[in-house]
């Protein structure tokens, strides 16, 4: 009865939570809008967005030399999560069952592995550092320990379930990752997509005021 | 009004009769099968004793004090052997040596530490916490020392379940959902042991050079380090204790990652009985490890006052530095690196207002 409620209902539910309420942020933040600038712009604000959206994956050397750490961190959690989900063999089928009606070509099983080791030391260090360093544990809210612990919680179902053999397990990580998809939107989690208009925002200002930024 | 078809004292007796019928019928299973267990038995004794020929062939093909190679198509390690004898050995020793004792040890080893906490109880700074800090362990540090203490942790209960669940937890949770524990508790503990070595390394990098043996460390060990007795012997950042708490970690570290990736990827042609071999020395060091990590949980959690400071602030007592780590206080008072508990907050941002500290300071533990 719950796993046919987590297979089904719930899954079609949180799957539209999570599509509605990405597109209502979206709209929310094109609706704001940008303040008409009346200064004679020095060079266009395309080239500098896109300069800007791209140039800020590799940071300043003074920022990663003071920063290493969580620059490592943060790389190797965000590839090692990405492999995951849209590589490991597992996700691929599903994707490819419920969603896409078509599959591509997965991970060989140690490299998806090797992915969900490095996402986790890269998780756990970035957590660490937000519990344990002054100025993110002041800046940190209860919605970025709540992302946070979702995004483990999943990742460790997820884990604890790759023998396939036990169908609760499996149903246990669906739901938390349905829980997620659901929490996703109204989090800080919408960094996923809003680092693209962030970047793009101030890149455009800084191009239409000719500032190499 | 039927009609009577026998006298009373006919269908009395009738009634009688079908009775013990069915007294009849009911026990001649039981009176059949004893009587046929007689006959077997019977049977048995007068049955002349012939050995079975397939006996002595698997007997020979066992060999119980070694394996025997046969030749065979089947490419693989292993694969020449019919029956390997170590297996029943290793089965043995799991089973009545390796969980019993395991289980006795670390009950004893809770047993007494809760026994000297009543006894000796709290170890308080003599001269009270002062309102004075010394700056102790980096960000880095402290980061590094809670990932491999979480990674630890659910390594240790995952494997711990693995061990005692069947003794444990299948008479209170039932077969089929401790199978499901199991599983998940396999799973886990496999892809986090590599995560437990890059942990390891890390650990060991960042605190090697404060771990070497020096001048003073002996004399902290025939003291007992203070704990026993009423007197505080003098020691380095690291005194003696936590210095071979180090060494041990790392040298049984070792053994237990590399033993760990043995059973893990079973396909760099380790033979069965190299695996056997894995587990025991994988089961008996990380029992080992545990041990002493139950007695670092102990002194850093209710066991001394002051001794966790250092590892969720930062920053630890500079009274309790003085009694526990005289040589290093002391080179830090010269140095002048005493700051005051405001200052801390202040650098904390515990304080409304308060200054944040540099980046750098923190990152660099500077």
């Amino acid at each position: 009865m719950i796993g046919q409620l987590i297979d089904g209902p719930l899954w079609y539910f949180s799957l539209g939570v999570f599509c509605l309420g990405v597109l209502f942020r979206f709209f929310t933040i094109l609706r704001a809008g940008l303040k008409p600038d009346l200064a004679i712009p020095r060079a266009g604000g395309a080239p500098g967005a896109l300069r800007n959206l791209f140039t800020r994956f590799i940071p300043r050397r003074d920022v990663a030399t003071r920063g290493r750490l969580t620059l490592i961190a943060g790389y190797l959690f965000h590839l090692g999560l990405f492999a995951l989900l849209f590589f490991a063999r597992p996700h691929v089928d599903f994707y490819a069952e419920r969603i896409t009606g078509f599959g591509w070509p997965a991970l060989p099983y140690w490299a998806f592995i090797i992915s969900a080791e490095i996402a986790f030391i890269g998780l756990l260090l970035l957590w660490l550092h937000r519990l344990l360093h002054p100025v993110t544990r002041l800046l940190s809210t209860a919605d970025d320990h709540i992302g946070t612990g979702l995004v483990f919680l999943v990742m460790l179902t997820g884990c604890l379930a790759l023998a396939q053999s036990f169908e609760p397990l499996r149903l246990l990580h669906l739901f938390l990752a349905e829980l997620l998809l659901i929490y996703f939107p109204f989090s800080s989690l919408m960094h996923t997509f809003n680092f693209v208009f962030s970047r793009g925002y101030s890149g455009a200002i800084m191009g239409r005021k000719g500032v190499n930024a | 009004m039927g009609r009577v078809l026998f006298p009373q004292n006919v269908a009395d007796a009738m009634k009688g009769g079908w009775l013990f019928l069915l007294c009849v019928l009911m026990l001649l299973p039981l009176v059949t099968s004893t009587a046929a267990m007689g006959a077997e038995t019977a049977e048995q004794a007068q049955a002349i004793p012939v050995p079975n020929p397939s006996a002595d062939l698997w007997r020979d093909v066992r060999q119980r004090d070694g394996i025997m190679t046969g030749k065979t198509q089947v490419a693989g390690v292993d694969s020449g052997a019919l029956i390997n004898p170590y297996g029943e050995t290793w089965r043995n020793f799991r089973m009545r040596q390796l969980i019993p004792y395991s289980g006795y040890l670390l009950a004893g080893v809770l047993l007494l530490l809760a026994l000297f906490y009543f006894i000796r109880g709290k170890i308080r700074v003599n001269a009270g916490m002062s309102e004075k800090k010394l700056f102790r362990y980096s960000l880095y540090e402290r980061m590094i020392h809670w990932f491999i203490a979480s990674v630890f942790l659910f390594l240790a209960l995952t494997g711990l379940i693995l061990l005692f669940g069947r003794s444990l937890l299948i008479p209170w949770m039932g077969q089929e959902l401790f199978s499901l524990l199991a599983s998940a508790s396999k799973e886990g503990h496999n892809l986090f042991g590599p995560v437990f070595a890059v942990a390891l390394l890390l650990i060991f990098i960042r605190f090697v050079r404060r771990n070497i043996y020096q001048k003073g460390d002996l004399t902290w060990l025939l003291k007992g380090g203070g704990i026993i007795g009423k007197g505080h012997v003098p020691s380095n950042f690291f005194n003696m204790g936590e210095k071979s708490m180090f060494w041990l970690l790392i040298l049984v570290g070792i053994v237990i990652v590399g033993s760990g990736l043995l059973l893990v990827f079973p396909v760099f042609g380790q033979a069965r009985l190299t695996m056997e071999l894995a587990h025991v020395s994988h089961a008996v060091t990380t029992l080992l490890m545990i041990v002493v990590i139950m007695g670092h949980i102990y002194i850093g959690s209710v066991g001394m006052e002051g001794a966790l400071d250092g590892m969720t602030t930062g920053y630890c007592d500079l009274n309790w530095a003085r009694e526990h780590h005289a040589q290093w206080a002391e080179r830090c008072e010269q140095a002048g690196q005493v700051v005051s508990e405001a200052e801390v907050s202040r650098l904390r941002g515990e304080t409304a207002g308060g200054h944040i500290p540099p980046a750098g300071a923190q990152e660099s533990g500077q």
